[in-house]
């Protein structure tokens, strides 16, 4: 087990955001964290990395508790977030921003064999190497942040939400590149995503995020028939027929030409 | 019929509260007849009023401005003008238009006037710069102060310059001071329920929200800050006849940074806030004051107010010789630091 | 036209200090959104570190009478040092406190410095003799021009070059200004907050310095609040450049010195003592026309 959450709970002010709750990932898996606005997924991904407080519980990698560490720290024990919003230095270049990743270490030489195998892998970065990244499309942006992670030699990769505002095709693209990375490297990811479809096309074990707590977690195969966890998404019983649902969405009154 | 004596309560409990807590301690000090707290406590009042002024401004638009006092100094010299013996001015304010060279007006004309001239300064620099908001609006608001300081310090036929004015009528007491306050007091509560009050605070917490709500923005603001600048300056009338004396250095960065830091410690966005800041403040400093031979004050919320006296004697008028400097001329009148030298 | 010359170095070797002042502010500003009051405090260090503590009038040199070449690295040393306590102790407690208390503590240690070096010192101002040879005239012609201005200029424009150098070719550099974009996406990638900011205070404190060497050197005298006038004109200047941009800072600096000097130049005799209404009332122009400065920065303009 590379990663453990234990009881989390965090609050911006007086509003709880995360209520106790638990997770774990284990070396090699994708691990997806779906639900709706609000849930607290962000928040999840961020008090693990460490930019958020954590009122209570604990958190572990690879046995070590890291709860309560700077992320400055705990990036540099191999578990990196890429947070939502890809937020690229838009004032550095694209070559730039990829450094910063490799500041943190030692290693000069390997730091930039790596860098350029992330280039031939990440092809269309290098041709935008010295163009400051703000300029960048948002999928060419989405594959930079990942990549300048990944250079921070991660072996738990984070992503919140990395389809959000990204065309159907770019979204295909980036989940290929972290497939293959997962192939190649044996990394390990935990995703934060909205789209249930994609999750369970690709991922190990998916944990249902609502109100702040964690309202289903199962094995992806198990869940394949969308169900369970539809009624875990919004919170009501995914059994009723349609003309139940109709009738849930408008409160009961129908129009009569649709009964 | 409950509902409506509720919310009457509802709007009244707060600054009835604040004003009797506050009367109260005035009742306290009086009953000692000390001449010390008397005086203590008339300025004290006398700064909550301008405190709770700037509050008005400061608190409900989100905006940190550094120019308030300047209202103050021009309050306080529109009340010298209008107290002062003709004679005096006749000789030494040769600048003064002749309804004020040649006669004096019983109070409460000079307030009036004061207050009124401050406010229609505020309208006329309000109305353009209302519009910026955030770092730039604060500093518009700071060169605003500087402009005053500059003017009143060099427009020597209409101020005396930087010499003091000296022999304005003094009766300021602690009732005063008490009057003014609660007005003050009272004028905040009542703006802060207002429908321009909510939309100033909707425009300070979301701009944009606010704009596309339709907040008039810049209207609400510069209500807010001519209102402010009424008080202020009204305030600095009743500072000008309770001091005596009178320099444009009175009112610069000492008098600006405390008040400020009145507002801030205790809570910008709060009335209660600004009242309870300016006590604990006053309260601090007196202590301070009373442990001052001899000893270092350091920290910037402990550092005494700039008295009348200012720094004159060290800095100068800024000698501007052909290279010029940075002047240090207009950092006078801010740490009081010389009076604890003993140099 | 040879005033004018004349008029126009004094503009750009004034627009130099202001604008070397502005970078250290505006260097902290851009990553820690601080605005440090006691910049203008760090320069009086650099200034009264040059001499022996004592109430004297007559200032008696102690590191002042190096060579320049050992001078200029122990003034630098000195302010750093002074720059980096203020940060350890003060600042970085508060590293997560609103907006108004971070300003209300870089009053206060602005505050704690004069009135330090008040008691040390003593009230009177010092008379210091650092450079004086500086102020022979230099004669292009029939233009005059004081050498420590064409110093000041060259300094400036030499510091200016190695800043920008070390913050693109830099490791340093490219961390603090990925801090100064997003400072926790930076954290979220290793980069060590303390480290970036210890440097960020480091280079204000050797910019302090310089202004402080320079600006001795013109004045000849030392106060208490002598860094005082500076910090502010310095800070209006990275207002009206633009906040968050080191260019903006520079431009700023450059702009406030030339309205500074043109105004006490060209104004007619009777508006002359009004300069300062003038140059305050030109800012207060210019914001009105460019509110987030000449030179916006993307990061700090509010989008919908």
């Amino acid at each position: 087990m590379m990663l453990e959450v234990d009881g989390l709970s965090v609050r911006y002010g007086r509003l709880t955001a995360l209520r106790g709750i638990s997770l774990k990932v284990d070396e090699g898996q994708i691990v997806c964290i779906i639900g709706p606005n609000g849930a607290g997924k962000s928040t999840t991904l961020a008090a693990i990395a460490g930019g958020v407080g954590i009122q209570s519980g604990t958190v572990r990698w690879r046995n070590q508790v890291i709860s309560g560490s700077v992320p400055e720290a705990i990036s540099r024990l191999g578990l990196t977030l890429v947070p939502e919003g890809r937020r690229v230095f838009s004032t550095l270049s694209v070559e730039e921003n990829l450094l910063v990743g490799t500041y943190q270490r030692g290693d000069r030489a390997a730091s930039s064999k790596d860098l350029q195998r992330a280039l031939e892998l990440f092809s269309g970065l290098r041709e935008r190497i010295r163009q400051p990244a703000g300029r960048l499309s948002g999928g060419e942006q989405q594959m930079l942040v990942i990549c300048r992670a990944l250079l921070t030699n991660a072996r738990l990769l984070m992503i919140d939400e990395p389809s959000l505002g990204l065309a159907p095709m770019v979204i295909d693209q980036v989940y290929e590149v972290l497939l293959d990375l997962r192939r190649r490297n044996g990394l390990t990811l935990l995703i934060n995503e909205q789209s249930s479809e994609r999750v369970l096309e690709f991922a190990d074990h998916v944990y249902v995020l609502r109100n702040g707590e964690i309202q289903l977690s199962d094995a992806a195969a198990n869940l394949q028939d969308g169900k369970a966890i539809m009624s875990a998404y919004f919170g009501f019983d995914a059994r009723a027929s349609n003309q139940d649902l109709a009738v849930g969405a408008t409160h009961g009154r129908v129009h009569p030409e649709l009964r | 019929m409950t509902g409506r004596l509720r919310q009457w309560i509802d709007a009244i409990w707060l600054p009835a509260f604040l004003c009797a807590g506050l009367a109260i301690c005035v009742g306290i000090g009086q009953l000692v007849e000390s001449d010390s707290i008397s005086v203590m406590l008339t300025e004290m009042l006398i700064r909550l009023g301008v405190v709770v002024g700037i509050y008005i401004f400061i608190g409900n638009s989100g905006i940190m401005s550094f120019g308030q006092i300047g209202f103050m100094c021009i309050g306080a010299y529109a009340t010298a003008w209008a107290t002062l013996d003709p004679n005096w001015k006749q000789i030494m304010l040769q600048g003064l238009p002749y309804f004020l060279k040649d006669a004096t007006y019983p109070f409460p004309v000079p307030m009036l006037m004061g207050a009124t001239l401050a406010a229609a300064v505020a309208l006329v620099f309000g109305f353009p710069v209302m519009r910026l908001s955030g770092i730039a609006a604060s500093i518009a608001t700071f060169a605003f102060l500087v402009v005053i300081n500059s003017v009143y310090s060099n427009w020597d036929s209409v101020t005396a310059g930087t010499s003091s004015i000296v022999g304005i009528p003094t009766f300021i007491n602690p009732w005063g001071g008490l009057a003014f306050a609660c007005v003050s007091i009272v004028v905040a509560c009542v703006f802060q329920r207002s429908q321009i009050g909510l939309m100033l605070r909707a425009s300070r917490d979301d701009e944009i929200a606010a704009r596309a709500s339709a907040a008039a923005v810049e209207r609400v603001r510069l209500t807010a800050f001519v209102t402010s600048a009424f008080l202020i300056g009204a305030g600095g009338s009743l500072y000008a006849q309770f001091l005596g004396i009178l320099t444009a250095d009175t009112f610069f960065m000492g008098l600006t940074f405390i008040t400020l830091a009145m507002l801030v410690i205790g809570g910008i966005g709060s009335l209660t806030g600004a009242v309870v800041g300016t006590v604990a403040v006053t309260l601090i400093i007196e202590i301070l004051r009373g442990l001052e031979g001899g000893v270092v004050v350091a920290g910037a919320r402990l550092a005494l107010p700039a008295g009348v006296a200012g720094n004159r004697s060290r800095c100068g008028h800024g000698a501007y010789s052909d290279i010029p400097r940075p002047g240090a001329r207009w950092w006078r009148g801010g740490p009081s630091s010389v009076s604890l030298a003993r140099a | 036209m040879v005033a004018f010359i004349q008029n126009c170095v004094d503009a750009l070797s004034l627009g130099s200090l202001y604008a070397l002042a502005a970078l250290g502010i505006g260097l902290l500003f851009g990553m820690l959104r601080l605005i440090n009051f006691a910049h203008g405090d760090f320069i009086t260090i650099g200034a009264f570190g040059l001499i022996v503590p004592s109430r004297n009038d007559m200032a008696i040199m102690a590191i002042g009478s190096l060579p320049v070449v050992l001078l200029v690295p122990a003034a630098c040393a000195i302010v750093v040092i002074a720059a980096l306590l203020s940060d350890r102790l003060v600042f970085r407690p508060l590293r997560t406190a609103s907006a108004p208390t971070l300003m209300v503590a870089s009053f206060s240690v602005g505050y704690i410095i004069q009135n330090t070096i008040l008691v040390t010192y003593g009230a009177r101002p010092k008379t210091i003799d650092l450079w004086s040879s500086l102020g022979e005239q230099l004669h292009f012609g029939a233009v005059r021009v004081p050498r420590l201005e064409v110093v000041t200029i060259g300094v400036t424009l030499v510091l200016l070059a190695a800043l920008t150098a070390f913050l693109k070719r830099t490791r340093y550099g490219v961390q603090i200004r990925a801090a100064a974009e997003d400072f926790l996406m930076a954290r979220y990638l290793g980069v060590r907050a303390n480290l970036a900011i210890g440097v960020a205070f480091a280079l204000s404190g050797i910019l302090a310095a310089v202004v402080s060497l320079l600006f001795v050197s013109e004045t000849g005298t030392l106060t208490n609040v002598m860094g005082v006038p500076l910090m502010l004109y310095a800070f209006i200047a990275t207002v009206v450049g633009g906040m968050g941009s080191l260019v903006g800072a520079v431009v700023g600096g450059y702009t406030v010195g030339f309205l500074a000097v043109m105004l006490q130049a060209y104004l007619p005799d009777g508006l002359r003592s009004f300069r300062d209404a003038f140059v305050f009332a030109t800012i207060v122009f210019v914001l009105l026309l460019r509110p987030a400065g000449i030179i916006p920065t993307k990061a700090l303009v509010q989008r919908v």
